[in-house]
């Protein structure tokens, strides 16, 4: 595929990104005017962050959805880690059949999931509250979970627990020791996607939390129909995170790789001047 | 090893009460009325009946999958040019430019389409507009990430060996680059369609409160109304045309396979 | 006498009411190199893996030091392996990969570190304990999974297909190698592989393999010298394998003729497979051996020359090309040109002809003045499934037309009884553009003749082997030449270190004690 890119492709693309990063530059920005304006910047001034710290509601959405995110990814990860290893050894027909159920909530728009667990929870006669919201959380997050662990234990030499045990691990040993470490990368990759599909999540949350129990999402929804600036503001600190901890994750791995192949070829050097 | 297949059984318990059982109440929830229990129930149509026959319903429905379909065709006749503005990079290039597609997509999508509301508040233009701007805003990067990932697979070999054997670039295109691209596009579509069909809050944030979709409709016998039978009836019929659409898409990407072996 | 290691005894192996393996019994001394040879799919790996203990036998026991191991895991088993692909740890480097199995024993740490050193120099990875594995080359992760598997100390290590992996210089520098390691450690070794080469220059013992079955068991030089049956002889070393029948003791026959031989105690008229192999062959003078043959390709091995000589000839029928002048139809007024030529035909096939088929046959074409091909679009012919001459049209979408000839012809097939095989060919019609235009004229004149053999024994096709004419292509002009097409012959191998000549006449001798002969496998 790779050619020279004419100057046309090249402002197509940057047209598209432009498209893309617009609101959040125009979402940003207005979170400094001094006015209520949303269409009129009147001036510079940090008064609706100040709003913001002091809204009580808008503090307890932050902690339910961090405190949500949390529970959700370690939970869902750990699950999805185990059920993935336990798949990838099964019998044919269960492993389709797991794969199918776990394309429900992922095939489904999210509104009927959402009031599937809904129905659900009211047909136990369980009163919604945070941790039927974190229940759904989990259930919806294990397949993802499930989908980034599983090519990297399909790509694991079939051989790797025999000779984990060959060496003298205990089956647990070997899970630990062998596969578990190299496997990793598609847990933490699991565990990042869950961690965003939580924290992001508004229909499913919508749906199964309590009374009085408001994530990010909800709260926008609730309070999109006021011009209310504090919404600029939470948004602005929200980019802010996410993009500080996204050029954290992509840009290590790329120093850090870089390092590694400078050092693989000092070695190589080395051990050929020997 | 065998033992490590037990590991499974565990998520087999937890995905029958998680993931089967809500459905199936779905689907017991739409074919009962409203004061039943679930040991008492009682077997209807009723549900059905009054979506088919009242004038309302049906329309927003049809509007619903108009609006997701043309989203999607949108989405194809951007995202494909630039996922493949993309492959043509070279592959370090290429990690950077996805990394900015993607960037947004971290960012809650009820903020984003927050942020279109001011924007677009600034812009005379109807309502239906506004909302396929911010459909198409929110959906656009799957569609990307979807072909690019197709394109990105095509063996270099494979165009060296089709302008070897005398295709132009065109044709090259049209014959064998296209043609592989194809699967890209049809998980695209299911990654676009899919959600378009259902969004609920952009029409409520960017169609001024006038625009209703399917998805607000269920919300709403959800929510305020509280009409649980006849919004899983809905839901149910949503679901089941979604199927059917998605059956569609799929053969679309088997049938062209299927006539190069004959 | 060395002591008895290993018992396989009886071993069944099923994998859903497939059986894998089907009584397996062998037994493995101390200090011995084994190698399970057979191809992809006998069971050897199935069975190394029992052994290993990754696998339980259905049925059967594994003894070893007189007690049953079958059900013993494989981490409590005095075994290691080293794995097909080596199934490195990538996440640990290569001190840690070796170090592995003895931190899991929780060894203290200063014994480790001498054991795994002393590893380390045996298999001369010295300078390279911290390297990451997944950026080792083949050869260097061989010596990394040997190194970890033997610094636990195993009484057995099993090597699975460990060299298939590698290219073939390094693979011969580790056959060497793997045997001197094996020599230092002095403990038994068991070698699975698909390769005889390996087998032979590495093992104690060989345990040939077929279909989960063990099928000889020996020293590399009684399987090479005396294989059991022709499976065996095919599988390790280059042979000629020849049907052939025994007449009485020390006197088998083959191609209508006697050989003497030092084989005795089958019946009388036995039939049986006959080996020699190609470096017991010596080539004579013509009529000066025991047998006569031309030489039909030679080819340089390195060191000698392999030879295939045909001793008698394959069942041939010869046929009559009529080479005409290029038979063209202009048609100026649309500036057309068409062309085809006549053709003869099977009379069975004359019911499946299809257009396309006759179009291919008549090789017609049609082109325009600038020399671009135009499309035949009508085809139109009256065949009936009688001998005859039927004319046949093509034309073109303007109507340039040609007509041509088809001769349905009752074939006559030439049938060879000694080889039990039947050949047919008809006599057809070419131009002198189309031998020279050829690409691959044996192939062209094979499907212009539309020749074909069969065996009479079960219908099923015989390739045509050999397609013989005097003219030379280039200079070809008008006129009718024979053509014959041939089935393969008696075709012998031979290994010799003298210059030969394709398609040189020579005699071929071998003694009586290079004849082996082998019961007919059941």
């Amino acid at each position: 595929m790779e050619q020279k890119t004419s100057v046309f492709q090249k402002i197509w693309f940057w047209l598209i990104i432009a498209f893309f990063y617009l609101p959040i530059i125009y979402v940003v920005f207005f979170s400094f005017n001094k006015s209520k304006s949303l269409t009129k910047f009147t001036g510079f001034s940090l008064r609706w962050y100040q709003r913001m710290f002091e809204s009580r509601p808008i503090l307890e959405a932050i902690g339910y959805t961090v405190a949500c995110a949390v529970i959700a990814t370690v939970v869902s990860t750990i699950v999805g880690t185990i059920t993935a290893i336990g798949l990838s050894k099964c019998r044919r027909v269960l492993r389709e059949t797991i794969n199918q159920v776990n394309n429900l909530p992922m095939l489904n728009p999210d509104i009927v999931t959402a009031i599937g667990f809904m129905l659900f929870f009211t047909s136990l006669r369980i009163q919604t509250s945070f941790w039927t919201m974190v229940l759904a959380h989990i259930a919806f997050c294990i397949p993802y979970v499930i989908l980034s662990v599983t090519p990297k234990l399909r790509s694991l030499d079939p051989n790797m627990p025999e000779a984990a045990m060959d060496l003298g691990c205990t089956p647990m040993q070997a899970l630990t020791k062998v596969i578990v470490p190299q496997i990793m990368p598609g847990i933490i990759s699991g565990a990042l996607v869950a961690f965003s599909m939580s924290f992001d999540d508004f229909v499913i949350s919508l749906f199964t939390t309590g009374p009085g129990v408001t994530n990010i999402s909800i709260y926008v929804y609730g309070n999109v129909k006021r011009v209310n600036p504090t919404i600029n503001a939470l948004s602005a600190i929200l980019v802010f995170v996410i993009t500080t901890i996204l050029i954290i994750v992509n840009v290590v791995p790329m120093i850090k790789e870089r390092r590694a192949a400078r050092n693989v070829t000092a070695s190589e050097l080395e051990s050929s001047i020997r | 090893m065998k033992s490590f297949s037990k590991m499974v059984y565990p998520y087999v318990l937890w995905a029958v009460i998680m993931i089967i059982m809500p459905m199936l109440l779905i689907v017991l929830y739409a074919f009962t009325v409203q004061g039943n229990s679930v040991l008492t129930f009682q077997f209807t149509l009723e549900n059905f009946a009054r979506f088919f026959s009242d004038d309302v319903f049906p329309i927003v429905m049809w509007r619903s999958l108009k609006m997701a379909f043309i989203t999607t065709i949108i989405c194809i006749l951007i995202g494909y040019p630039t996922a493949y503005v993309i492959a043509r990079n070279k592959p370090n290039k290429q990690a950077i430019m996805v990394l900015l597609i993607t960037l947004p997509m971290w960012i809650n999508m009820l903020v984003r389409t927050y942020a279109w509301r001011g924007i677009l508040s600034h812009m005379h233009m109807s309502g239906e507009i506004k909302v396929y701007i911010g459909m198409v805003y929110n959906f656009l990067p799957f569609m990307i990430l979807q072909i690019y990932t197709s394109l990105s697979k095509i063996d270099p070999a494979l165009i060296t060996a089709a302008n070897d054997l005398g295709a132009d670039s065109f044709q090259t295109f049209r014959r064998v680059i296209f043609p592989l691209s194809l699967s890209g596009i049809v998980s695209g579509i299911t990654l676009v369609f899919l959600p378009a069909v259902s969004s609920f809050f952009i029409p409520k944030f960017l169609g001024g409160g006038r625009y209703v979709l399917i998805g607000n409709l269920i919300e709403d016998y959800f929510i305020s109304t509280g009409d649980w039978n006849f919004g899983s009836a809905i839901s149910l019929i949503m679901a089941i045309i979604i199927l059917i659409s998605m059956y569609i898409t799929r053969r679309l990407d088997r049938q062209p396979a299927e006539q190069e072996d004959n | 006498m060395a002591k008895k290691l290993i018992q396989v005894q009886n071993v069944v192996k099923t994998f859903d009411k497939q059986v894998v393996l089907k009584g397996i019994s062998l037994d493995i001394m101390e200090n011995e190199f084994v190698t399970l040879l057979g191809p992809s799919g006998c069971g050897k790996t199935t069975l190394l893996r029992i052994i290993a203990g990754f696998l339980e036998p259905t049925e059967g026991q594994v003894i070893m030091d007189g007690e049953d191991i079958a059900n013993v895991p494989a981490y409590k088993r005095d075994v290691n392996t080293v794995f097909q692909h080596y199934a490195l740890f990538p996440h640990l480097d290569v001190y840690d990969n070796i170090a592995f199995g003895l931190n899991i024993k929780k060894m203290p740490k200063d014994i480790i570190n001498q054991k795994v050193m002393r590893m380390i120099s045996l298999v001369g990875l010295e300078g390279f304990e911290h390297r990451d594995v997944t950026l080792m080359s083949g050869g260097q992760q061989q010596r990394v999974a040997i190194a970890r598997a033997l610094v636990n100390e195993p009484r057995v290590l099993l090597l699975d297909e460990s060299l298939s992996a590698l290219d073939k210089n390094l693979r011969k520098e580790m056959q060497l190698e793997l045997k001197e390691i094996q020599r230092e450690v002095g403990i038994t070794f068991i070698f699975v592989t698909h390769d005889q080469e390996e087998a032979l220059t590495m093992s104690d013992k060989i345990v040939v393999m077929k279909d989960g079955e063990i099928e000889q068991i020996g020293t590399p030089v009684q399987i090479y010298n005396e294989p059991i049956n022709e499976y065996c002889a095919r599988f390790i070393g280059d042979s000629n394998i020849i049907d052939g029948i025994m007449k009485q003791d020390r006197l088998v026959s083959f191609d209508d003729k006697d050989y003497e031989c030092v084989d005795y105690g089958f019946e009388k008229n036995e039939p049986v497979d006959i080996m020699i192999r190609p470096e017991d062959i010596d080539i004579v003078e013509r009529n000066k051996g025991l047998i006569n043959g031309e030489v039909k390709s030679v080819l340089f091995k390195g060191v000698h020359y392999e030879v295939v000589a045909e001793t008698s000839s394959g069942t041939s029928k010869t046929v009559t090309m009529h080479v005409t002048g290029e038979r063209i139809v202009e048609n100026t007024e649309k500036k057309e040109k068409i062309s085809a030529i006549s053709f003869s035909m099977d009379i069975e096939d004359v019911k499946d002809m299809t257009d396309s088929d006759v179009i291919a046959r008549a090789n017609a074409q049609a082109w325009n003045f600038d020399d671009e091909d135009i499309s035949i679009s009508k085809v139109s012919y009256d065949l009936k499934e009688e001998a005859g001459a039927y004319p046949c049209t093509f034309s073109t979408e303007n109507g340039t037309e040609i007509t041509i000839t088809i001769n349905v012809v009752q074939p006559k097939a030439v049938e060879d009884i000694s080889n039990e095989e039947s050949i047919q060919a008809f006599d057809f019609y070419t131009s002198v553009t189309d031998i020279r235009e050829s690409v691959a004229l044996d192939t062209d004149l094979i499907r212009w003749a539309d020749a074909y053999a069969w065996s009479m024994e079960d219908q099923s096709r015989v390739e045509i082997w050999d397609v013989k004419y005097d003219f030379d292509d280039e200079t070809i002009t008008e006129g009718d030449y024979p053509v014959t097409f041939s089935t393969q012959g008696r075709e012998l191998k031979i290994e010799t270190t003298d210059r030969i000549e394709e398609g040189q006449r020579i005699g071929l001798k071998w003694n009586p004690d290079d004849i082996h002969v082998m019961r007919k496998m059941g």
